[in-house]
């Protein structure tokens, strides 16, 4: 009985430590900032190309009706504010407001207020066309509702920038905090929720079970941006393909942790949806999952790729380049007669 | 490069104490919350006992941050494509005719698949209550949203071109197994296409 109370009693005291560890643990808003900068110019794009057909998914007259639209969703607690949108200028000025939010959102300009208006503008938009949505679309209003959570203006914005241009002093160190650790791991389970049921979901067909499954993606002439038909010549390759992708997309919640599987499968990530992008037409979509991905992306890395092309020897956005001692990141001058060590002899 | 912490890294050696002990708590039941909300959009589709029993608490939250999402990304099965082809009587008796999605007209891609999702949505309905075997696909009656779809699809197109009435027509597009392809069938072959009626709307049925 001791041993039963005890076990329960380190095995309860294990999942809280983890839980919080998880959750709870402080973090460099670099990733959230590399998120917020992909998501927002997602969202950007993404209604950007609303306008060019703007009336006729939005006005009065448009392809779903507000009534239409709301009959979906009737008694539920669904909104948007474009179903009483009734006028031509009411709807573009909201839309070029939309717009301009968004690529604030990109920049990192008055980060946290247009995060907020991000998401709400994005989910009015989804909720007002629920005929013409797909996956794009919950991926975007699911990073918009994330990077909103977080403070995501604490790396790469201009915000940061503008800071310390006012304070007339190098952009400071950002400093790990609880809340950029929440909104990142909030889009990484996510995202693990997504493929694990993306794949669980193709369980339930016949043809993903077979291995014929991406045959029937390939040979879709409306979804086909590249012909693949050639591939009826090797059912084995499409069979294969099909299989790796369900397999991925289950495993993905498990794997994508280890330290070691996780460059791995962040790496085949890259083909299977740059294949969905180029192959049926959908690289919106495709980018968007790379987005989320990016996720797990750890800040380290985030800041060794982009500090180092920015040139950011400077201090602020790199805590790492920052912790140097002073002598290691400034050359000492010699004094006359000295011979430079020999790493720096030409 | 340092790959030794893959998760979000903690450079300051922050910990969890610097969030209060009531802080964490609150926030845990509410994390909890929103990760049931989310499991329960994919877990919802097709009907299941638990997320049934737990719809009518957490529906509310789910569709105001837009997460009832199924996630199921060409499952069960990557199935035929839909298009809506339609005729607009002009006021002089001529006719227009046009289909939606179409590459040459709606452009960019994202455009086009904006149209594609109009013509998927009619066309993967489920059955309608009053579904009846003994019926073909092109004889089953609409579902209720079906027909209130169909109906704002021909108001719209009416507005857009002026006609007077417009005829709809749901076109299922099968696909070509890889034998078919070998044997040189093509995609786009007459006989993968069946289509059924939409309906008739004029300006008058608003």
């Amino acid at each position: 009985m001791n041993m039963v109370s005890r076990y329960l009693r380190e095995l309860i005291g294990a999942a809280i430590g983890g839980w919080n560890r998880f959750w709870f643990s402080a973090a460099d808003p670099a990733t959230l900032g590399l998120v917020r900068i992909l998501a927002g110019s997602m969202l950007l794009y993404t209604h950007l190309v609303w306008t060019l057909d703007l009336e006729a998914f939005f006005g009065r007259d448009a392809w779903v009706s507000p009534s239409a639209a709301a009959s979906l969703m009737r008694g539920d607690s669904a909104w948007s504010y474009l179903w009483l949108v009734d006028s031509r200028w009411l709807l573009w000025t909201l839309h070029l407001a939309a717009l301009a939010v968004f690529a604030m959102m990109a920049i990192g300009l008055c980060s946290r207020m247009v995060t907020v208006l991000g998401f709400v503008i994005a989910v009015a938009y989804a909720n007002r066309v629920p005929g013409a949505l797909f996956g794009l679309d919950q991926i975007n209003t699911m990073l918009a509702m994330y990077v909103m959570l977080g403070p995501s203006g604490a790396a790469y914005s201009v915000d940061r920038w503008l800071a310390a241009r006012r304070a007339g002093k190098p952009m400071p160190v950002a400093t790990p905090t609880v809340s950029a650790n929440l909104a990142v791991r909030l889009i990484q389970v996510h995202m693990c929720i997504i493929y694990f049921f993306a794949g669980l979901s193709k369980m339930q067909g016949e043809t993903w079970w077979a291995g014929n499954a991406l045959w029937g993606a390939f040979a879709n002439l409306e979804y086909q941006s590249l012909d693949m038909t050639w591939l009826a010549s090797w059912p084995l390759v499409v069979a294969l393909a099909t299989q790796v992708t369900v397999w991925w997309e289950l495993a993905f919640a498990v794997i994508i942790w280890p330290r070691l599987l996780r460059p791995l499968v962040l790496v085949l990530a890259i083909p299977l949806h740059l294949g969905i992008g180029i192959c049926l037409g959908m690289m919106t979509f495709g980018l968007v999952m790379l987005i989320g991905c990016t996720s797990f992306l750890p800040p380290e890395w985030v800041r060794a790729v982009i500090d180092r092309r920015a040139g950011q020897g400077r201090a602020g956005e790199s805590p790492a380049l920052d912790a140097r001692p002073a002598e290691a990141a400034i050359p000492r001058r010699r004094p006359a007669g000295e011979r430079p060590p020999a790493g720096q002899r030409r | 490069m340092n790959t030794a912490r893959l998760t979000p890294s903690n450079p300051a050696g922050c910990t969890s104490a610097s969030w209060g002990r009531w802080s964490r708590l609150l926030v845990s039941g509410l994390l909890a919350w929103h990760l049931i909300a989310v499991l329960l959009g994919p877990l919802s589709v097709p009907d299941a006992m638990i997320p049934e029993a737990l719809r009518p608490i957490f529906r509310p939250y789910q569709q105001a941050v837009f997460i009832n999402n199924g996630y199921k990304f060409f499952a069960p099965d990557p199935g035929p494509s839909h298009l809506v082809r339609y005729d607009v009587e002009m006021a002089d008796g001529s006719h227009q005719h046009g289909v939606f999605p179409d590459l040459g007209e709606h452009w960019p891609r994202l455009l086009y698949h904006r149209h594609f999702m109009l013509s998927e949505f009619i066309g993967n309905a489920p059955p309608p209550p009053d579904w009846d075997p003994r019926l073909n696909w092109a004889q089953q009656p609409l579902h209720g949203w079906q027909r209130e779809y169909a109906h704002s699809y021909g108001q719209h197109l009416l507005r857009a071109s002026g006609g007077r009435s417009v005829t709809l027509e749901l076109v299922e597009h099968g696909i070509a197994s890889p034998d078919q392809v070998l044997a040189g069938v093509r995609l786009d072959d007459p006989q993968s296409y069946r289509s059924r009626p939409l309906g008739t709307y004029s300006g008058a049925d608003q």
